[in-house]
């Protein structure tokens, strides 16, 4: 069950100490347009509130 | 303890006698001194080398799931009329029986081939804090009396009390008792100390999120992706596991300092409604990574927003496989 997956991802996320807010999971029906654009709006502020992810980053070269 | 053994193996033997079962897997005297290793027996007149007692570390149930596994390879090429069941018997404690359990419920085999030998446990020794109380010193021999290890070491005898040196997960064990058993062999052990099973969680939940960033960093830094901890749990049983898999590749392979924390964190998220606890991961670590820390708090949120506790109950299905819509959580769902 995804919701089951994304409670206790969010959880654990949180515990080891990545910003559980980065991880954001809802329910957008292909038929919501206007919802898709409420959801992507608020993401893309909560996101940018938290700043840059700089944890497991991984550096190439 | 020696009652229990003679009584294990009295009922090993009859039971291969009997040929109600094709192997046992047990423990036997390790080659160290103060250490037991699993073995496997075939024969009536070898089962006098089981030995139960607080020295038997690893969870069985991985070479349960590893021989079935192994047999019905093996049976592929047979004609289904002609194929054979390979019956294990497992000699089971608490947490065995639990991932026995899991591996019932996520279809892995079928009940009668597996033959459980329920016995009562209270707790094994770590072997690497048994290792630190004695100062670093080399083990020449010892043994196991009323509640005390006795030791002759390199750095002269020692003693020390067995419930100093248990492993932390059997400090806390709520089922140290086969849930589920074919036959029980001696009585229920005392109960542990499960109401503390938490504390340490709870404890590092309080510090703050760069604290806990900076504990998780410093102890996968340890890690050098041996693989052990994935080898050593029962519940790790995939054919191929995802960290070796090429197409797509999740994680990159060697010691990239990303990539062991993804390994580690993928590994560990795996285990929800997974992770009995027996430890097995933690014994084999050659690294010491503090594995339980996080482990036992998937445990706990299983148990907060799930209500399940894994492998308890031969009813139950995996907690990921199902949905409560009155009792779950809704907190986490995202509304702008």
């Amino acid at each position: 069950m995804a919701r089951r997956k994304f409670a206790t991802l969010k959880s654990f996320l949180n515990y080891i100490g990545v910003e559980g807010d980065r991880t954001i999971f809802t329910w957008v029906s292909a038929s919501e347009g206007d919802r898709w654009a409420q959801v992507i709006k608020g993401a893309t502020e909560k996101i940018r509130a938290l700043g840059p992810a700089n944890k497991i980053v991984k550096t190439i070269g | 303890m020696e009652n229990i053994e003679t009584k294990l193996r009295e009922e090993a033997k009859r039971l291969l006698l009997e040929k109600k079962v094709d192997v046992i897997i047990g423990y036997e005297e390790g080659t160290l001194p103060l250490t037991a290793t699993p073995c496997f027996i075939t024969k009536p007149e070898e089962a006098d080398k089981l030995v139960w007692n607080n020295l038997c570390t690893q969870n069985l149930a991985k070479f349960v799931h590893d021989l079935i596994t192994a047999h019905k390879n093996s049976q592929k090429r047979v004609k289904p009329e002609d194929r054979k069941k390979k019956v294990i018997g497992v000699v089971a404690r608490g947490c065995t029986t639990r991932s026995l359990i899991i591996h019932l419920q996520e279809r892995q085999y079928e009940r009668d081939e597996v033959y459980m030998i329920g016995v009562p446990c209270d707790g094994y020794v770590d072997g690497k804090g048994l290792k630190v109380k004695i100062g670093g010193a080399d083990i020449v021999e010892g043994s196991i009396d009323g509640g005390q290890i006795k030791m002759k070491t390199s750095d002269g005898d020692k003693t020390v009390v067995l419930k100093d040196v248990l492993a932390d997960s059997c400090l806390t064990c709520r089922f140290n008792n086969p849930i589920i058993s074919d036959v029980m062999i001696g009585s229920p052990a005392p109960a542990m100390n499960p109401d503390a099973e938490y504390n340490d969680v709870k404890e590092f939940e309080a510090k703050t999120m760069e604290e806990r960033w900076a504990y998780f960093t410093k102890e996968m830094e340890k890690c050098i992706r041996c693989n052990a901890c994935r080898q050593a749990c029962p519940s790790c049983y995939c054919p191929t596991c995802f960290v070796e898999q090429s197409q797509p590749q999740w994680v990159g392979i060697g010691e990239d300092k990303s990539d062991t924390q993804v390994f580690q964190f993928m590994r560990l998220y795996h285990m929800v409604g997974r992770c009995v606890d027996c430890g097995s991961c933690v014994s084999v670590c050659p690294m010491g990574v503090d594995l339980r820390k996080f482990l036992k708090k998937i445990d706990k949120d299983c148990w907060e927003f799930f209500g399940n506790r894994a492998g308890s109950s031969m009813e139950d299905m995996p907690p990921l496989g199902k949905y409560d819509e009155h009792h779950d959580k809704q907190d986490f769902i995202y509304n702008p």
